[in-house]
């Protein structure tokens, strides 16, 4: 019991230390400091990312990045393509985000909503309206985490190219799939590069690595357009969900609490 | 014929294997292949998320008055696109034209309202099913 308190003492002492020199030392011995004036000035510098985007294919009938043809899709290692297989072959009609789960990574990039892109000193932060995800991508210049825990949304670093934010994740959660029907290992990457190729169109290249899943790099195409008269929404999944998939991937309405129901009951 | 093709492309874009896939859930719960049309009054209007549903009386050829529930897009597409919490109001008697859910249940996919007034909503291209 002393022990444990000494302890706690001694981290005590030791952070209120680092705390008062104003710098950050993560286990890996990045320094995070506080940013300075020059470094909010910095990002004028900066390709300006700021504002609401959507895929401009969004509300047009058809899903997004798809002009010039359906993309490719993955080509699936024998040992994937079976995982796939099998999966198929329970012939689901709809996945867990219909019981408002998220996607995760990639789909959380994917959605037909609009995406929130914020500029701090040292990193970028992207709000995906739909499910209200958001990604924290540091561009700071810290290491990628060695070993960091498995999420659905992954672990991002970022870095500037030019005019080019390139980003890299990792750590994904294995609830998630790659794509539909798609599982992918504990080792999938993934890399983006997001760029301005007018004011206000950006795009988005989306490459996935996985060297247990695919058999080749795996590339799409994003198109945002920036709506500078918009803001992001609250958005609730389970405010009023009435779709579900069941455990046996039936899917279905549910009228609970309707005022179908309530009609039903009077 | 263009309705036709719009449908195809939606139908077409639920079913992509892209990561771009579409959001939420999928058609299954509908009889895509089916359009019906009903007329009745609005009882009310759920503006919420992840869908709107609009609540219609329908008095069936019985007498007898069934309540149908008309899914929708979320009210942040719908927001961008001119329509507001208040487009549809209780009371209005409207007819709505919508895709039937496949286990019989009053309701389904709603595809196009006409107002009192005559004017249309619809789902400004949205794919009801994200």
């Amino acid at each position: 019991m002393m022990n444990r308190k000494r302890r706690v003492g001694a981290l005590l002492v030791a952070a209120i230390t680092v705390i008062a020199s104003g710098t950050f030392v993560d286990a890996q011995g990045f320094k995070t400091k506080p940013p300075t004036p020059a470094d909010w000035s910095a990002l004028a510098k900066l390709p300006d990312f700021s504002g609401v985007w959507e895929a401009v294919t969004v509300g047009r009938g058809g899903g997004a990045g798809r002009a010039g043809g359906p993309p490719r899709g993955p080509q699936l290692t024998p040992a994937y393509a079976e995982k796939k297989r099998a999966l198929e072959g329970r012939r689901a009609e709809d996945n867990e985000t219909a019981n408002c789960l998220p996607p995760g990574m990639p789909g959380v990039m994917g959605q037909p909503y609009p995406y929130e892109f914020m500029l701090t000193p040292g990193k970028v932060t992207i709000v995906g309206e739909a499910y209200m995800q958001v990604r924290h991508i540091y561009t700071d210049g810290r290491p990628m985490p060695t070993d960091p825990d498995p999420t659905f949304n992954g672990t991002s670093i970022g870095r500037w190219e030019g005019d080019t934010l390139v980003v890299e994740t990792i750590a994904f959660s294995d609830t998630t799939n790659m794509d539909r029907n798609t599982p992918h290992s504990d080792k999938m990457k993934i890399v983006e590069r997001f760029r301005l190729t007018e004011p206000d169109r950006m795009t988005i290249e989306t490459t996935v690595t996985d060297p247990e899943a695919l058999m080749a790099p795996w590339t799409t195409t994003r198109t945002l357009a920036r709506h500078r008269d918009w803001t992001t929404r609250e958005y609730i999944c389970e405010e009023n969900n009435r779709n579900y998939v069941d455990a046996q991937g039936k899917a279905g309405i549910n009228l609970k609490d309707s005022p179908a129901e309530k009609k039903e009951q009077e | 014929m263009r309705k036709v093709l719009v449908i195809a492309a939606v139908i077409a874009a639920a079913s992509s294997t892209s990561p771009i896939a579409s959001a939420h859930h999928s058609f299954a719960a509908f009889d895509m292949t089916a359009e019906k049309t009903i007329t009745g009054v609005v009882k009310k209007v759920d503006w919420t998320n992840p869908h709107i549903w609009i609540w219609v009386d329908v008095t069936e050829s019985s007498g007898a008055t069934e309540t149908y529930g008309f899914e929708g897009m979320t009210p942040n597409f719908l927001s961008r696109r001119g329509w507001t919490r208040s487009s549809m109001q209780p009371g209005m008697k409207v007819s709505v034209t919508f895709r039937p859910m496949k286990d019989g249940k009053p309701g389904g996919m709603f595809v196009s309202g006409t107002l009192p007034d005559g004017k249309v909503l619809t789902m400004r291209g949205g794919e009801t099913g994200q």
